[in-house]
């Protein structure tokens, strides 16, 4: 069981995530579950490059070949924070905007062109 | 679609996906003891090669340069939509009363807070700056450093007044920083071309083992990255705290 | 030389945001304008060069100096093989036609419009090139974020409500994107195209490496806006500036598609589930949205609304020919994919023409009122015929070979969704000239019901807005024969990439031995069926004045109930958006889960 929690506590997030924005009220709600969505890519990421009984990739002050985890995932994760900070900012803005014009964030009341 | 519908389309959708996800979770390589030969390739291979101990950075900055240059001219795209958004036609001058904006709250904040700001301010600079310059030696880098700085020029708005805030947070350096950040990550991966090596090739001298300035071209790329992160970091706390007029009436 | 070469269109168009970005507030009137357009060209003259020199075999660059060890690939590298080269080509000059179209276009924003633009050109041009699976990913980010931007620019409701709807929807695929990377990375522990493709051929037939195939078609099959993930298109393509809507048509949602063919062939193909699911979903969902995106195309007022239907409808023929098997769906698919591309950037420049000139872009409000400008009539007309399926020119081109590969391989039932789609959307366009050009069809149909709104652009001079759109609809006209006997020779080394020889770091790659021979045209009688119905439901839409009442009444009646489902989904909500998306996914999941 332990063995499959990592995958499934992905999936969770993701099922969870989704849920949340399917029957959202609020653009705010919404841009927070689609955070959550994306922790779920963190999980499975940072799940794959584990290894037990082995150190952060960082040889100081262990020294060089000591048993690391993999960081090539790490980074990739870095990237992937990087990309949901600034793609949340964005969506913060545009929902700024939207609440200055419409006075509501209710998405079944911004529907485009109508 | 009625809300009940949209909820049963999505449940049975999850119904058909949920023994998908758990086939695949069962399929997928035991959990902490599968083979990682990339990652094992990296750690083998990178302390020698480039003299940094931080595995991590080198991936970011070195054998994958051109994943972190993208995701840098992402976070510049991000950044600048933000701010084209938030700007609007507000224009970027200063106002001449910032404080006194109508419906701003302006109260006197308590001599308590200003100490707390006026001794964690410095300290926290001081930190961000710790974490950038220690990217290939300890957990860090130009990202995180450069966060941790854009987030302690918060706590002048937050410990100080308005105006203080808007006086030092100007527009103008803020973009220059980002961008500048970002030209010279280019311009750094492109200087390796002229010696005749690839794009973002480590050709420079690479220090000593676990020193402050070991890694080469390392080094250059991630104060690029630190400027770029800190200048977008912080122009998007100035656009939302900044308000912005009324938008024009639409057609 | 070379070597120098291949960084270039990555590089330059970054440096040249950056710069315009740093010395934003300072430049003189016009020069970021002029500074786009020679940088856009300049990728484009480097693409050109590179053509030739990889015409024997492709050039495999690794970045950082990072050249693969003992088979094992540590840093990224880019493979520039003919195919890539050439839809780079296209990409640059695609954009460098916009600048000159955009000019002038938002004073306001200034130099932050081109410097995305640039921006996306580059994700864009990487996307193509890369030959790594997560760098991939990074220029999908940086082309859809800069896409994000771009549509909410003009600050008004409704394109800071389709700004959003697009970001949410694409981001989430996005995300999954991510995940299927980190399911394959785990079962193969690599990221680069030919160890994954040498990992999963040894892999097999393997849950983790279909779900991962899966995850990853999916985002880019949401960007490119196939049944049932197209909803966010017509929402954005709305409201978007017309420069940025030009894009998305002319190169966004192709390039996609282009991602999704690069990697069945060069990664998956190894997989048999794989296989099986793009023969059948592939070519179920390209036919879906072929037929579903006509429908709503003919349906509409809103011209722009209009032209992003008739996208997803021809987007929907090029996954067909992805779908297929044989090689000639694939250079069927790119050939298609440069004259759609020409032939729908001309006509989103018309409409941009429309609304400089008569600050509007509803059909039915400007009936008869561009009789003036009957040049960008002229040209929106033969993008109508074009787009109807005409045999001319690279779609007339296009179309034929995913047909003939399409018969081949048993499925008459595509040719048919192919053919009546692209009549659907020809007739829609051709409509639209028609009244608006000519001022007929005074009686509206159901396009009456559709939404619209009132919107504007800056007045620009019209010849400088119509020369690129001249250019790009009559370079749409240019031999197909030639392009795709081109396209064919360049395919080999796309379908079957030197795997071995790019993971043992060689300098020369060995070039493919080539593929099987184009089939013969098929019958020389259907892409003429498709232009006449084009032509006579664009002659039954203008002439209802004239049509008998009664048949009118049952025509109607015939297609209210159609008309009334598909208007219903397409309702702007984003929860019903996403909940299409997962049942999409499910039903993905299920088809691949069958083999």
């Amino acid at each position: 069981m332990t063995a499959l929690l990592p995958w499934l506590v992905a999936a969770w997030l993701l099922g969870i995530g989704l849920y949340g924005i399917v029957t959202s009220s609020n653009y705010i709600h919404l841009i927070g579950c689609l955070n959550v969505v994306q922790s779920a890519t963190y999980v499975i990421l940072l799940c794959v490059g584990y290894r037990w009984n082995a150190g952060p990739p960082i040889f100081d002050p262990q020294p060089p070949g000591t048993p690391a985890v993999d960081p090539v995932v790490q980074a990739l994760v870095l990237t992937d924070i990087v990309i949901g900070a600034t793609v949340s900012a964005l969506l913060l803005a545009l929902a700024v905007q939207l609440h200055k014009r419409k006075g509501t964030l209710d998405p079944e009341a911004l529907r485009p062109m109508r | 679609m009625t809300r009940t519908a949209r909820l049963l389309l999505f449940a049975v959708a999850v119904l058909v996906l949920a023994p998908a996800g758990v086939v695949v979770a069962m399929n997928m390589p035991a959990f902490g003891s599968h083979e990682l030969p990339y990652g094992d390739a990296v750690n083998s291979t990178i302390p020698a090669a480039r003299h940094i101990s931080n595995m991590v950075s080198a991936v970011n900055f070195d054998v994958r340069g051109l994943d972190t240059l993208g995701e840098e001219f992402m976070l510049v795209c991000a950044v600048t939509g933000t701010v084209v958004l938030l700007r609007g036609e507000r224009g970027e001058k200063l106002t001449s009363h910032p404080a006194q904006m109508r419906g701003r709250l302006n109260a006197p904040r308590s001599d308590a807070l200003v100490l707390t700001g006026r001794l964690m301010g410095p300290m926290v600079l001081l930190f961000g700056l710790y974490v950038v310059l220690h990217a290939t030696v300890t957990p860090g880098g130009g990202f995180q450093g450069g966060v941790v700085i854009s987030s302690g020029l918060l706590l002048l708005y937050l410990c100080e007044d308005y105006q203080t805030w808007r006086w030092f947070m100007r527009a103008g350096w803020l973009d220059a920083c980002e961008g500048g950040g970002a030209l010279i990550f280019v311009l750094a991966g492109a200087a390796p071309l002229c010696f005749g090596a690839h794009f973002l090739q480590n050709i420079m001298p690479l220090g000593k083992f676990r020193d402050m300035l070991s890694g080469g071209l390392m080094q250059i790329v991630n104060a690029a990255v630190a400027c770029a992160v800190l200048g977008g970091f912080a122009l998007v706390f100035l656009e939302f705290l900044e308000e912005t007029r009324e938008p024009r009436g639409d057609p | 030389m070379t070597d120098l070469l291949v960084p270039l269109p990555i590089a330059l168009p970054l440096a040249a945001a950056a710069i315009l970005l740093v010395f934003a507030h300072n430049w003189p009137e016009g020069a970021p304008d002029a500074i786009a357009v020679v940088v856009s060209l300049a990728v484009a003259a480097i693409c050109g060069l590179l053509l030739p020199r990889v015409a024997q075999a492709p050039i495999a660059y690794w970045f950082g100096g990072w050249q693969p060890r003992h088979g094992l690939t540590l840093g990224i590298g880019f493979v520039i093989d003919q195919t890539g080269a050439l839809i780079a080509l296209f990409i640059a000059l695609l954009f460098a036609a916009t600048f000159i179209f955009a000019r002038g276009y938002m004073p306001e924003i200034g130099t932050y419009f081109q410097a995305l633009m640039l921006l996306m050109m580059t994700g864009m041009i990487g996307f193509c090139l890369t030959h790594d699976l997560f760098n991939m990913f990074v220029w999908f980010e940086v082309m859809s974020v800069a896409a994000f931007a771009l549509t909410a620019v003009r600050l008004e409701a409704s394109a800071l409500e389709g700004a959003l709807n697009f970001t949410v929807v694409n981001s989430i695929g996005s995300y999954l994107m991510l995940g299927g990377i980190g399911l394959i990375y785990a079962k193969v522990g690599a990221l680069d195209f030919s160890a994954l493709a040498q990992g999963i051929a040894k892999a097999g037939a393997n849950p983790v490496v279909t779900a991962a195939f899966c995850l990853v078609v999916i985002a880019l099959l949401i960007k490119a806006a196939i049944v049932p993930f197209q909803f966010w298109l017509s929402d954005a393509h709305a409201v978007a500036p017309s420069p940025v809507s030009v894009i998305f048509s002319g190169a966004m949602v192709s390039v996609a598609l282009y991602g999704a063919a690069k990697l069945y062939r060069q990664v998956f193909a190894g997989d048999p589930a794989v296989d099986f699911a793009m023969h059948h979903l592939m070519l179920g969902m390209g036919a879906a949205s072929a037929i579903v995106g006509g429908l709503m195309c003919l349906w509409q007022r809103h011209l722009k609304r209009l032209l992003a239907f008739s996208t997803i409808s021809h987007v929907g023929i090029m996954l067909i020919g992805i779908g297929l098997p044989s090689a000639a769906g694939t250079v069927g698919m790119i050939v298609y994919l440069l004259g759609h591309g020409l032939v729908k950037a001309s006509a989103f420049m018309v409409a941009g023409i429309l609304l400089a000139t008569y600050g509007g872009i509803d059909e039915l409000g400007l009936r008869g009122l561009a009789r003036p400008i009957w040049p960008a009539g002229l040209a929106l007309a033969l993008a109508g015929l074009l787009l109807a399926g005409a045999p001319i020119g690279l779609m007339g081109q296009g179309a034929t070979l995913i047909g003939s590969a399409a018969a081949s391989a048993g499925d008459i039932w595509a040719v048919v969704a192919m053919t009546l789609g692209a009549a659907l959307t020809g007739g829609a366009v051709l409509r639209a000239a028609g009244r608006i050009f000519l001022g007929l069809g005074p009686v509206p149909g159901e396009e009456e019901f559709e939404p619209t709104e009132r919107e504007a652009e800056t007045r620009r001079p019209f010849w400088l807005m119509f020369a690129p759109c001249a250019v790009l609809v009559l370079a749409a006209l240019t031999s197909g024969g030639t392009v795709a006997r081109f396209v064919h020779r360049a395919a080999g080394p796309f379908i079957h990439p030197d795997n071995a020889g790019i993971l043992q770091g060689a300098a020369k790659l060995t070039g493919s031995g080539g593929i099987a021979p184009l089939p013969p045209d098929p019958h020389p009688l259907v892409p003429w069926l498709g232009l006449a119905l084009a032509l006579g439901l664009a002659a039954w839409d203008l002439s209802r004045q004239y049509l008998p009442h009664r048949l009118l009444s049952l025509s109607r009646m015939g297609v209210a109930p159609v008309w009334a489902v598909l208007s219903k989904a397409h309702d702007g909500i984003i929860g019903d958006y996403v909940a299409w998306m997962v049942a999409g996914l499910a039903v993905m999941a299920a088809v691949l889960a069958l083999r």
